[in-house]
């Protein structure tokens, strides 16, 4: 088991597309959004460096979730790995877990450079705040594996690009991460995952309190995704 | 299962070569309202090198399917190991070469070949597998960068990467060439001489003629026959009769359309090509009739016609019988 997450962790950092989606591109897009809310101070009761540090480094999480992981599944399911493993000694939820292991792995660095990036851009925090903001987007970061995981089990290869690419780019269009979405559209905006994904981040950053409805969706969605993932998973293992 | 089964089969694990390695009992798969399997029972027992044949879509991997675990019989009852398919493959009874078995990417082949050295209950060391399986020369390679041979070679790996007691190969030489086919059975048959079991589903049936000491035919979801390759041939009851004809010499050729016990007749040139289920009676209506054959050999067919020929029976008795209740025991014991 062990070795299988030590396998699947080598393989998401040789992967281009991982150095692409979780690491290339938040970085650049940092740098851009930056520059482009050059006139702005606050955004979402952050600074603007703060603000899109915090949702380029959920950018980051979700990419490896989503783009690199349910695109893997998909992939491994159909060539037959998913099959073969489950002809080995291995136990029947081991290659799940050792995929979201391997997910988790690889949004780590791509926190802490989005961070360093942030750092040397002007973001001022305490220490104890770089490591709390850290943790809560690592540990919220596993909500998103976990959908990344039913996508994957949701379609085949080639009808599952589209699927990815829609559900991704309604979840960071309506989560915050290029602009905030004012009037009424925002009262439904603020409820999406990534959006509270990024709102948990801002709070970790100006130690604001959370709202327990907040706190609900969040746990709603970890476990609503949780559950289509292991719904997908069963469905797939019946039809062999 | 209930406990009193559990012991039974237990019991008989426990004698060395008395147990059975694998047990299909009446089992039968629909898919819709397609049956792909039909009521097959059998009984692998250890040491046993066995080979499955049967045409594309004939049930094989369906089959193989249900030993392994992978799919649920509509009906009947699989047993490995006196246990569930999948307990077996959890203690690491059964070593799997599938035809469809993708493998890793963006790992080396020696990676990949640890991963199952470790994750075997009883796997052997690294080097020692890919020695075995001929793939030393690959092992730093990307197992992304492989040919179609060399895959296979991995995949073979796979299946042996630990200590065994049955060895499942569906189609396992598909995409080698001859020389890599023949390496590869050389070290399949030291397997089997270790003592494990060996099955392997192959529609190359020269292949099954020479390394399988039992072939079990599949043919329309049915297990048509069951015993060693020259029983099979047998069987089939057929011979090959081949000669020269002088064409000065003799009757008209249109008058060996009348000889007796002739299954198929082939006249290219001067030779003539007889297959028949009566060579003797045809043989003597041949002179009969006037021929005066030349270099008359009459010899058994190859296990490849007595394949297409028991086939072919059994389509024959399913047009005969359309109630579809033929026995496939009653049909082995013929």
């Amino acid at each position: 088991m062990s070795t299988l997450v030590k396998l699947e962790i080598l393989r998401v950092l040789r992967n281009r597309r991982y150095l692409i989606f979780t690491i290339v591109m938040p970085v650049g897009l940092y740098l851009l959004m930056v520059s482009a809310y050059s006139g702005v101070d606050t955004l979402g009761g952050v600074s603007v460096k703060a603000y899109f540090m915090v949702s380029m480094a959920t950018l980051g999480t979700v990419s490896a979730s989503m783009n690199t992981n349910a695109t893997r599944i998909a992939l491994e399911r159909k060539s037959g790995w998913a099959r073969q493993l489950r002809l080995t000694a291995l136990p029947g939820y081991g290659y799940v877990v050792a995929k979201i292991a391997a997910t988790a792995a690889s949004t780590l660095p791509a926190i802490v450079i989005t961070f360093a990036v942030g750092h040397a851009e002007g973001v001022k925090l305490s220490a104890g705040t770089w490591l709390t903001l850290a943790l809560v987007l690592w540990v919220g970061g596993f909500v998103f594996a976990a959908l990344g995981v039913a996508l994957g089990y949701s379609a085949g290869p080639d009808s599952l690009q589209p699927i990815v690419m829609i559900v991704y780019m309604a979840l960071l269009m309506l989560g915050g991460t290029y602009f905030q979405f004012t009037g009424s559209m925002a009262n439904v905006a603020k409820w999406t995952p990534m959006a509270l994904y990024n709102q948990l981040g801002r709070v970790a950053q100006t130690g604001s309190s959370v709202s327990s409805g907040e706190i609900a969706a969040v746990a709603a969605y970890a476990a609503a995704f949780g559950a289509l993932a292991a719904f997908l998973y069963r469905r797939d293992r019946k039809e062999a | 299962m209930s406990t009193s089964v559990e012991q039974v089969t237990g019991a008989a694990r426990r004698g060395p070569g008395s147990g059975e390695v694998a047990a299909f009992r009446n089992v039968s798969k629909d898919f819709g309202a397609v049956r792909a399997v039909n009521d097959i029972s059998l009984t692998l027992y250890p040491g046993e090198t066995v080979a499955f044949l049967g045409p594309n879509g004939a049930g094989k991997s369906t089959s193989i399917d249900m030993l392994l675990g992978l799919r649920e019989p509509s009906s009947g009852s699989v047993s490995l190991f006196g246990g569930t398919p999948r307990q077996a493959i959890l203690d690491g009874r059964v070593g799997v070469m599938l035809q469809s078995g993708g493998l890793m990417p963006d790992v080396k082949v020696r990676e990949l070949i640890r991963f199952a050295c470790e994750i075997h209950p009883r796997g052997y060391d690294v080097d020692e597998v890919l020695r075995t399986a001929g793939i030393t020369e690959l092992a730093d390679r990307m197992v992304d960068k492989l040919s179609g041979g060399q895959e296979q070679r991995v995949r073979f790996a796979l299946a042996t990467a630990g200590d065994s007691d049955l060895i499942v190969l569906d189609e396992p030489t598909t995409g080698m060439d001859v020389s890599a086919r023949q390496a590869f059975w050389a070290v399949m048959r030291a397997q089997a001489d270790a003592g494990r079991t060996v099955l392997f589903a192959t529609h190359y049936l020269e292949e099954a003629d020479s390394i399988a000491d039992r072939v079990l035919v599949v043919h329309r979801g049915r297990l048509i026959a069951d015993g060693t390759a020259a029983e099979i041939k047998a069987r089939a009851g057929l011979r090959k009769i081949s000669f020269d004809l002088h064409p000065a010499e003799g009757p008209d050729l249109s008058l060996l359309n009348t000889i007796p016990g002739v299954g198929s007749l082939d006249i290219s040139g001067h030779t003539v090509r007889i297959n028949s289920n009566d060579a003797d009676a045809a043989v003597a209506a041949i002179y009969r009739a006037g021929f005066y054959p030349r270099g008359l050999e009459v010899s058994g067919v190859g296990l490849e016609q007595a394949f297409i020929t028991i086939t072919g029976e059994q389509d024959a008795a399913d047009l005969s019988d359309l109630s579809d209740r033929s026995d496939p025991a009653k049909e082995n014991a013929r």
